[in-house]
């Protein structure tokens, strides 16, 4: 399980727009690492080049070392789900895993197995173009299963899930990551990824503009800063100010309150007899976190809703 | 895109290919639809055409596999969906991801067509001679052995015929990828050149362009009479019609390596 | 109710947005209007005639035109003296024989059979002068089509009396009374019947009256080599025998005669030539040629040859015009803006019929101008074609072209499918004209296809009408259509509504 994606200094130009601009990561194996960013920002481009779909101008991508086109048997090696919609629908749902099955030598019990991973057992016999958008998406999960493969690469994988779907997806996603594989998905919306990604690459403007853990980033985001709930904000201010804390109202009336943690701030409320009733330590989302890292990196913001 | 292009695809994407095309409903459909098209305007056509007791002027095998003409639309349509059919849908992208070495993947595609035309051309063929040769009879033609040597010639030459535009318009679907688009280049590339032959009124220039012309050059292998008048002989002008399958799957193959999928 | 076309009008402009906002479609147009004049072009460009005299090749010469323009044969041999004013020629007509050249039996031994061959005439004739052209009007026999009077090469009336021989001769009157000329047959010299009169254009005071013979040449059609056919004339003349002729009026002097229109061989003899023998007061006549108006030759619409070719681009586009919405699932929004699926539909149907006249007029206009310069430039004798003919050919193609279209986007419509579409598409406008007009078909089944297929719009485009006076190759490999141009293009137009109307049936009924 030693396979890891490798992507170093893409660059890709459409006419005038620049949809990669020197984009360089690591996947490693175990975790879900999450490609996240706005629209346009060059993800879908980015698991093209990394498919051997589309040629980058400049650097490469390589999965365990090798660029995926001299993979031979390359679903093997690396699932892909980038549209689920991409189906000839006369095909039926069996069929269409068994040409896939067929193109890297496996055998059509191999089809019946992930048709069963994904509960799709019982629509196997209908054709495709009869499906409904999340049939379509397990579908498409089960094409990516087929091979067994150590790295999965999934774009916007929960698109169009009902809420039961995307549970479902989450605990498959965590599970292949269990199993030790790596495994790559692309958003761009951050709270699909809150409880799934390990990882984040988060990029804009065809680059990326972070590559860092999900757990390091919150705390980063968070940056101590402590939460407190006081009938009196203005003594409660004048007191931590006193202790050399700052503290400044935030969105939601209570005070966001840095410089101290959160007993010395309790301690010295208490001394200065300032009543409260909530002091905690402030966590931040992960769409906070991602919304302070991306800033002006945002090209199609309003699209991006 | 792969380090090592080769021309020639490998087993597993053979049956991946031949497993694609058999799941299709519409294959099946197509290959009948053909077989009937084929073998009802040939008999259409004999039963139009009476050979007076002097020299008629009609040559027996070319009516009798007349239906060829019509059936090589639906020929053309099979084969252009083979590709094009997952560019409209964008499974192309699921199939180079399967199967990175693409010219491997249009080699196997190519080699899956070959096969089920060969296949559905022969019985196409074979039963336009035997529906149409009772009523060529009748109508007052020669009666003529089926397996004499031209009119053998003239019946694979229509297989090979039917095949050829197979190969043709996968490469041309290849190169434009709208199916839409596909079918009318290959309709238009076949028929326009026999509307371009008879208006032109110069002897050098209409057999510069018969020569050219894949579909008269390709069905000059149907001629068993008047052989000496053709600018080419019959293999020879299925040949022309080889050079431009040839040409449109080195185009079709070519455009596929280059090109972002 | 003014709203009604406001709205229409909004749905033709949006419509008129999303097919010029599409590049590939505008490129495609502007590729259809390319393709159909260089294919054109390149045909006029193919096309070269000389006529030789001996060694020398010169350009050949024009045809002769009638008053009206159009092209004519005027070929035959004329016995005549000079009327001045009113007066009238009475002749008795006591046989028609002729001889027929049939295909050698033995090689380069002429094979002459005694025969007379349907259109052959024979009669009397008043005629501006011997100049070809020149307006006439003359009665005769012919020699399966009974007694005619006909005048001005296109204008034929139909007499009563069926043969003539020794036995029963037939009598033949022409006169003239100030512009009008009328013509008379009888049985016994006594009893007359009035077949008919005319009214040549500018006859001048002085004309040519006499009697006159000629015999068209028999026809074979045989199977070109290439596709198509070749048409075959042979020589035939035609001897008609008359007697008791009296002219009436100012008409001094003696009987000429002329050869109207003889070939000159290349030493300097006529090619077959007539003649008249004369003794006592019977004259007996032999012709060769024909009177009427031809119809065999270059047409002015060759260069129009590439219209097929752009009509397949045409189809191409018309069909994504409407299948692309339905594949991008944009047809929802289209029918968002405009819930009246009906009139979305004609106002998607009417900007492609729109659009494509706009670029097949021109087209069609360069491709018939240009080629038409290419043609006379390369020796070719167009047959001449009267100003209002030409408007009706460039024009009646470029509306081909858009109710093509219309059919095309109807079909679209109607099967949702792009390739479906465009196969039925070129299957019903287009292939019917190819095979009709090129394969081994025989002509029956090609008139049919031409008759009931959309391709019978094609019949527009045929510049020389078919006269039933004239013997010709009459079919489509020839360039004559079934159908009058105008009922060739109402089929068309039948079927585009016909398939508009089911289309329109199915977006109402069925879920977009």
């Amino acid at each position: 399980m030693a396979e890891i994606i490798e992507v170093g200094g893409l660059r890709k130009r459409f006419g005038t727009a620049m949809a990669l601009d020197g984009m360089a990561f690591t996947v490693r194996p175990g975790l879900v690492t999450g490609l996240v960013g706005p629209n346009g920002a060059g993800k879908s481009t980015t698991m093209r080049v990394i498919l051997g779909l589309d040629a980058p101008d400049e650097g490469r991508a390589l999965i365990g070392g090798r660029p995926y086109a001299s993979l031979r048997e390359p679903l093997r090696h690396v699932g892909a789900l980038l549209d689920a919609g991409a189906l000839q629908p006369g095909r039926t749902a069996r069929n269409h895993l068994l040409w896939l099955a067929r193109s890297q030598g496996l055998p059509a019990r191999r089809v019946d197995e992930v048709l069963d991973q994904v509960g799709m057992r019982p629509a196997a016999r209908r054709r495709a173009g009869g499906l409904s958008l999340g049939m379509r998406q397990r579908l498409g999960i089960a094409a990516a299963l087929l091979g067994d493969p150590p790295v999965l690469i999934l774009d916007e994988p929960v698109n169009g899930l009902d809420p039961e779907g995307i549970v479902w997806m989450r605990r498959l996603l965590r599970s292949l990551a269990g199993e030790g594989r790596a495994v790559l998905l692309s958003s761009h919306l951050m709270r699909e990824l809150e409880g799934t990604a390990d990882q984040l690459v988060v990029v804009g403007r065809g680059r990326v503009i972070a590559d860092t853990g999900v757990t390091e980033l919150i705390a980063a985001a968070s940056r101590g800063r402590v939460t407190l709930r006081t009938p009196e904000p203005a003594a409660a201010a004048a007191a931590l100010g006193r202790a050399g804390a700052a503290a400044r109202p935030d969105d939601h009336g209570a005070l966001a309150v840095t410089g101290l943690p959160a007993e010395r701030i309790v301690a010295a409320l208490t001394a200065a007899a300032v009543p409260f009733s909530e002091v905690a330590a402030y966590r931040a989302t992960l769409e906070q976190a991602y919304m302070d890292l991306t800033g002006d990196a945002v090209e199609y913001r309003g699209a991006a809703r | 895109m792969s380090d090592h292009p080769r021309a020639f695809p490998s087993k597993t994407t053979l049956y991946a290919e031949w497993t694609k095309l058999r799941t299709l409903p519409v294959t099946g459909r197509l290959l009948l639809a053909s077989i009937a098209l084929t073998v009802l305007t040939g008999a259409a056509a004999s039963a139009l055409v009476t050979c007076g007791t002097e020299a008629c002027g009609h040559d027996p095998a070319e009516i009798s596999l007349f239906g060829v003409q019509a059936g090589q639309s639906l020929v053309a349509v099979l084969a252009v969906l083979a590709i094009s059919g997952e560019y409209g849908t964008g499974m192309i992208r699921l199939t180079l991801t399967a199967m990175p070495r693409r010219t491997g993947v249009l080699a196997a595609k190519a080699a899956v067509l070959t096969g089920l035309t060969l296949g559905a051309a022969s019985v196409a063929v074979l039963g336009s001679v035997l529906a149409t040769r009772p009523i060529l009879l009748r109508n007052g033609f020669p009666p003529d052995p089926l397996t004499s040597g031209s009119m053998l010639r003239a019946a694979t030459g229509s297989v090979l015929y039917l095949t050829l535009i197979a190969l043709l318009s996968l490469g041309v679907a290849t190169a434009v990828r709208d199916s839409a688009t596909a079918i009318a280049t290959v309709l238009g590339l076949l028929y326009t050149f026999p509307v371009l032959i008879l208006l032109v009124s110069d002897d050098e220039w209409q057999r510069m362009l018969w020569r050219l012309s894949p579909m008269n050059a390709g069905l000059a292998v149907q001629s068993t009479t008047g052989l000496a008048a053709l600018p080419l002989s019959p293999w020879q002008g299925l040949g022309v019609l080889s050079a431009w399958a040839l040409a449109a799957l080195l185009a079709g193959g070519l455009l596929l390596r280059k090109r972002d999928a | 109710m003014s709203g009604v076309p406001r709205e229409f009008g909004r749905l033709l402009r949006a419509e008129w947005t999303k097919f010029r906002t599409v590049r590939g479609w505008t490129a495609a147009a502007i590729a259809a209007a390319l393709v159909t004049v260089g294919l054109g072009l390149f045909s006029a460009a193919g096309s070269h005639s000389s006529c030789g005299t001996g060694p020398v090749e010169v350009a050949c010469p024009p045809p002769p035109t009638a008053p009206t323009g159009e092209a004519v044969n005027d070929k035959f041999y004329f016995v005549h003296r000079t009327l001045t004013g009113d007066g009238a020629i009475t002749v008795r007509l006591t046989s028609m024989t002729g001889r027929i050249r049939k295909p050698d039996v033995k090689p380069g031994e002429r094979n002459l059979v005694a025969g007379v061959v349907p259109w052959a005439k024979a009669g009397v004739m008043i005629k501006e002068s011997t100049r070809q052209g020149a307006p006439y009007a003359a009665v005769m026999m012919t020699g399966e089509h009974g007694v005619r009077m006909q005048h001005d090469f296109t204008r034929d009336v139909a007499g009563r009396h069926r043969d003539v021989s020794e036995r029963s001769p037939l009598w033949l009157r022409l006169t003239r009374s100030g512009g009008t000329l009328t013509g008379y047959e009888s049985a016994d010299g006594r009893t007359w019947t009035r077949i008919g009169t005319a009214s040549p254009a500018g006859l001048p005071r002085s004309v040519r009256i006499g009697m006159f013979a000629t015999s068209p040449g028999d026809l074979t059609v045989t199977r070109a080599d290439l596709g198509g056919t070749v048409a075959a004339e042979r020589f035939t003349e035609t001897t008609g025998e008359f007697d008791q002729v009296t002219v009436v009026g100012t008409a001094p002097g003696g009987w000429r005669h002329d050869d109207i229109g003889v070939t000159i061989g290349p030493d300097g003899a006529p090619h077959h030539p007539g003649r008249a023998v004369r003794s006592g007061g019977a004259f007996a006549v032999t012709g060769v040629g024909d009177i009427g108006p031809a119809t065999e030759g270059m047409r002015a619409e060759a260069p129009l040859a590439g219209a097929p070719a752009g009509l397949v681009l045409v189809i191409v586009v018309a069909v994504l015009f409407v299948t692309a919405e339905y594949r991008h699932g944009l047809i929802r929004t289209t029918l968002l803006a405009a819930p009246r699926r009906g009139r979305a539909l004609a106002a998607k149907a009417l900007t492609a019929g729109l659009a494509t006249f706009a670029v097949a007029l021109p087209a069609a206009t360069a491709a018939f101008v240009l080629g038409g310069r290419i043609l006379r430039a390369n020796g070719n004798a167009v047959l001449p074609v009267p100003p209002l003919t030409q408007v009706r050919v460039v024009v009646g193609i470029a509306v081909l072209f858009a109710l093509a279209a219309v059919l095309a986007l109807a079909l679209g419509a109607l099967l949702r499918r792009g390739v479906a579409a465009v196969i039925t598409a070129i299957a019903a406008i287009v292939v019917p004209h190819i095979v009709a007009t090129t394969s081994v078909l025989p002509e029956s089944a090609a008139g049919w296809l031409l008759t009931v297929t959309p391709a019978a719009a094609f019949a527009v485009q045929q510049s020389v009408p078919e006269y039933p006076q004239m013997l010709g190759h009459y079919s489509p490999l020839a360039g004559f259509y079934p159908l009058p141009p105008l009922a060739g293009l109402g089929v068309l137009a039948g079927y585009a509504a016909l398939a508009l109307g089911l289309a329109a049936l199915r977006l109402r009924r069925a879920d977009a």
